[in-house]
């Protein structure tokens, strides 16, 4: 089932054209990679798809819902959730507290019902200590707290913008980990922003590439990275000879 | 602080505040009516602040409020009791309306806005002379309650806890995540589905309509209110200088900031009358030099200081 869905979607910031005309669709219980070199416009599309920004032109459907124009929290009501690249603790709340604002707004829930459930998240994400300040927290412990605010939203898809970078190999590996077990108990649509080739390798089904704000490519991992096309734009002449 | 004792605390307070009158003179009451009146203003300002947007027009809201009450008596003939709640629906509605256009504003321009929202309906109701009395003001046939100085102190004291009432309920419910999440980070706090304009809109509009309700309560103590009076700059300087001093985010800074500078200052005012203003001045600006997070903070610091030194 598409979950999401754009068409021809544009953003243009005065003369420059950071997302020019993308079509995409994702389905549920897919991880889609999101790929492209620095400035291809990834994180303005994502910023587009979850209501952050406004598009100049193109449509945004969810669940064959027009969204085009939702603002930011009412997307998050309906379910689509993200994280950011550069991270955004609410420092005066607590780790607990910061992942239950997603259950109390965009749920709708009670503070105890949410507090209940945040609990929940947490364990699951493997956080502990829950009532230290977010500024006690190392980065793996951030980067689940980030993770685990956007489920609380309890999304249907959602966006991970380059969630692994400043980890260490061991803490890739586990939070690697983690993604893939909670989209497949949740059948979420996950979009995954992310420099690094093998964590795209390893946890996504499909990938598409941005390059200029232009999507030119589309498909498997293995498929997209011998696309010359794609060699040229993005992995450039080390991957050549690899 | 343990639980217990700080719940002991209150309730001794609360026993004085109410029973004040019964071993108080009229002067020492006095004093205690002016610090619970600026007490209310400050944690009303601090309510507001808990969202990030910084309000320069208490004194604007308060007035407003004043002028909503004496005139309700004068020209509708509502009864004095019931002006002071209509003071409070009065700059609630204001609210309402002007916060639909400047609550998109931030930061400075939204501080500036509101400063020059006071000034705007001072010059309106300087202005409109038929209705409002215009400079000279308008004068009440009598002060509420016969000018009792006991019930008028339990008056104010009533604002105060209708103040502190709506300050615990901010604390307590899912307002203080969506003002706690929304001044520390909008783009976050929008992606956990809170509605921004919304959740501003409510603290606005409940500060003002509580400010607009101390207006009248002041107004109907006094008896009279003219522009310079009602919408004094001290309302809006005074209140900030507390919850300043005190400790923002909470109720109980602002609280214990009124305290300690309200008595100062009529402390101050026997000492060095007319100096007591440049005293005053000077405590708040050593105040945000060195503890910008007022006293409460400076204490919550040290004792995390504490907590550290005795871990290692």
């Amino acid at each position: 089932m598409t979950k999401l869905r754009t068409e021809g979607l544009t953003k243009r910031f005065m003369g420059l054209v950071a997302v020019n005309d993308v079509s995409f669709s994702m389905e549920e219980g897919e991880i889609l990679g999101i790929i492209g070199p620095n400035g291809a416009g990834k994180t303005t599309f994502i910023n587009l798809v979850s209501g952050i920004a406004m598009p100049s032109a193109g449509r945004i459907e969810y669940k064959g819902r027009d969204i085009t124009y939702a603002p930011a929290h009412e997307r998050a009501r309906m379910g689509i959730a993200r994280t950011y690249q550069l991270i955004h603790p609410l420092e005066n709340l607590t780790l607990l507290e910061n992942v239950m604002v997603g259950s109390i707004f965009a749920r709708g829930n009670g503070l105890k019902e949410a507090r209940r459930k945040a609990e929940a998240l947490c364990l699951e994400l493997g956080l502990a200590d829950l009532e230290r300040e977010t500024t006690r927290l190392t980065i793996l412990e951030i980067k689940k707290m980030e993770i685990a605010r956007a489920l609380a939203n309890e999304p249907e898809v959602l966006f991970l913008d380059e969630v692994m970078a400043g980890l260490n190999a061991d803490e890739t590996k586990d939070l690697i980990a983690t993604v893939r077990r909670v989209a497949k108990e949740r059948r979420l649509a996950v979009g995954v922003v992310e420099h690094v080739m093998g964590v795209i390798r390893e946890l996504t089904h499909r990938v598409i590439v941005l390059e200029a704000g232009e999507l030119i490519a589309s498909g498997p991992y293995e498929e997209v990275s011998k696309n010359p096309r794609v060699v040229e734009a993005y992995l450039g002449g080390a991957a050549v000879h690899a | 602080m343990n639980r217990n004792l700080s719940r002991a605390l209150a309730a001794l307070a609360l026993a004085v505040a109410v029973a004040l009158p019964a071993f108080a003179g009229a002067y020492p009451l006095q004093v205690a009516r002016n610090i619970i009146m600026y007490m209310a203003l400050a944690v009303t300002w601090d309510m507001l602040l808990r969202s990030g947007q910084i309000s320069f027009g208490i004194a604007g809201l308060f007035g407003l409020g004043a002028y909503a009450s004496v005139l309700g008596v004068l020209r509708a003939g509502m009864p004095g009791w019931l002006s002071i709640p209509f003071a409070a629906v009065f700059s609630g509605l204001v609210a309402l309306l002007i916060g639909f256009l400047i609550l998109r504003l931030r930061a400075m321009y939204f501080s500036i806005v509101t400063l020059a929202l006071a000034e705007i309906f001072r010059i309106v109701i300087h202005n409109l002379h038929d209705f409002t009395g215009g400079p000279e003001g308008v004068v009440l046939q009598g002060v509420i309650f016969g000018g009792d100085a006991g019930k008028l102190y339990w008056l104010a004291l009533a604002g105060l806890a209708v103040a502190l009432g709506a300050s615990w309920w901010f604390e307590n419910s899912r307002v203080h995540y969506a003002l706690t999440a929304i001044r520390n980070n909008e783009t976050s706090a929008k992606s956990s589905g809170v509605n921004i304009f919304r959740w501003l809109l409510v603290a606005f509009v409940v500060t003002s309509s509580i400010q607009g309700l101390l207006g009248g309560i002041y107004v109907q103590s006094y008896g009279f209110a003219t522009p310079e009076s009602v919408f004094d700059a001290n309302f809006t300087l005074l209140p900030l200088a507390m919850a300043l001093l005190g400790g923002v985010h909470s109720t109980v800074g602002p609280v214990l900031g009124a305290v300690l500078l309200g008595l100062a200052a009529e402390w101050l005012k026997l000492k060095i009358p007319y100096g007591h203003l440049v005293v005053y001045g000077v405590i708040i600006i050593i105040v945000i030099l060195f503890m910008p997070q007022g006293l409460l903070g400076q204490a919550r610091a040290m004792r995390r200081s504490a907590d550290k030194r005795r871990k290692a």
